[in-house]
């Protein structure tokens, strides 16, 4: 008995071990935004996610039977500029298996399974002269089908970063900027939680 | 069928296949993932400071025919001197010269950043394997918005590499992307920046501008 419960500890403590640190997690993203006109105006954004190997994403996903499209909409421009300020907004993170994304149809974007519902706390749109230009921001992750299988801790807070392209040969028709991105948690998103072994050893009082 | 008969019907085919083929330049990409450091860390970027980036693929065009999963594409950037930040309306500049892009393809899968580079495995498990591209970096330039991100943009002449091997007259190959700075992101010790960016490549075009005369005057 001492023996079977050594072993089921042994088991239980190795099994608590964080993962391995090296791997980045990111949604990795490309696509195309329509900008606002002017202040209270929107952006809009809609994207592929695709398999960043050899980062990993946050989530486990499925990309050999399911498309994943990520989609900014609503997102109001408070401060125009040479640095643009955006507040309000979500980002949207579908799984299809239907239809296949395309930007001449932005419906084929927008349909399938919510996993993933955030608001933007923040974003900064900066075009430097050259035509090409960065975005900065932050979101908490506040629905979706699969929010529960973030902790609670690890909701909030995740960066968005894009770089972006005006040039003529970037943006498809109907679109004014092409942005190449990624959304991360600030902390490695990990199934399991490294605990001590005494509290591993309360779990077997009583 | 007469001579004059066969001629519009050859010239009728021409035309017909030039007005397929798009008029613009034919772009291939491929996207990847990394992380650099700068002597001294970055900002400041001191003159004489040098820039290395160690990269991944993370997509590729198919055109370029590699199957990012049984083999890896990975990136290394070195000699890239910074000649000193500018600072002008929020925004900070860097200007490098010199530096050179390899690209290697191996079926290792090995590449490890590790932390404080260089390391063990950085450059090393990125400059392994097959070499696919290199070229010199004719510009680079970083720019930094307030706030720990920015863009970053280059051009380079295509020097060597499977990838060009007399395939590729009259390319023009880009490097640019956005990087952050952020402490909260991902960033392993001893790097300063973590970039998303393409590798872009520029054909040349496969059709050329001319004026009816001259197509006519072919068939004169």
């Amino acid at each position: 008995m001492r023996t079977w419960l050594k072993a089921t500890i042994t088991v239980l403590v190795l099994a608590s071990l964080p993962m391995a640190a090296n791997a980045q997690q990111l949604f990795d993203f490309n696509g195309q935004a329509i900008l606002p006109a002017g202040v209270g105006g929107t952006l809009t954004m809609f994207s592929e996610v695709f398999d960043a190997s050899p980062a990993t994403t946050p989530l486990p996903l499925d990309f050999a039977n399911y498309q994943y499209t990520l989609v900014i909409e609503g997102l109001m421009l408070d401060v125009d500029g040479f640095t643009q300020q955006y507040s309000g907004g979500t980002l949207t993170l579908y799984q299809d298996a239907s239809t296949a994304a395309d930007f001449a149809n932005m419906a084929t974007f927008t349909d399938g399974e919510a996993i993933l519902v955030g608001t933007f706390v923040n974003l900064s749109r900066t075009v430097f002269p050259s035509g090409v230009g960065s975005v900065a921001g932050t979101v908490d992750w506040t629905g979706g089908t699969r929010l529960d299988d973030i902790a609670p801790e690890d909701q909030p807070g995740w960066s968005f970063l894009s770089g972006t392209n005006n040039g003529a040969d970037q943006t498809l028709p109907g679109f004014d900027e092409q942005w190449d991105g990624k959304v991360e948690p600030r902390d490695l998103i990990v199934g399991d939680e490294a605990s001590s072994f005494g509290s591993v050893k309360a779990l077997f009082r009583d | 069928m007469t001579n004059r008969m066969m001629k519009w019907g050859v010239l009728a085919g021409l035309l017909a296949v030039v007005l397929a083929v798009p008029a613009s330049a034919q772009v291939a990409k491929i996207d990847y993932l990394g992380y650099g450091y700068e002597t001294g860390g970055i900002l400041p970027s001191n003159a004489g400071d040098e820039l290395v980036i160690e990269a991944v693929a993370t997509g590729a065009d198919a055109v370029f025919g590699v199957d990012l999963g049984v083999t890896e594409l990975t990136f290394h950037v070195s000699g890239l001197i910074s000649t000193g930040e500018i600072v002008s309306g929020g925004t900070t500049t860097v200007n490098y010269s010199g530096g050179m892009l390899e690209i290697y393809q191996d079926a290792a899968m090995n590449a490890d950043w590790g932390i404080n580079p260089p390391n063990p495995t950085a450059p090393a498990t990125f400059t392994d394997g097959d070499l696919f591209f290199q070229g010199a970096f004719t510009s680079f330039t970083l720019y930094f918005a307030s706030g720990g991100y920015g863009s970053f943009e280059g051009d380079l002449d295509g020097l060597a590499g499977s990838a060009i091997d007399g395939s590729c007259n009259g390319c023009v190959y880009t490097w640019a992307g956005a990087f952050t700075t952020d402490a909260g992101a991902q960033i392993p010790a001893g790097y300063d920046l973590q970039i998303d960016g393409v590798f872009q490549i520029d054909s040349a075009v496969a059709t050329e501008n001319a004026s009816w005369g001259s197509v006519k005057a072919l068939f004169n």
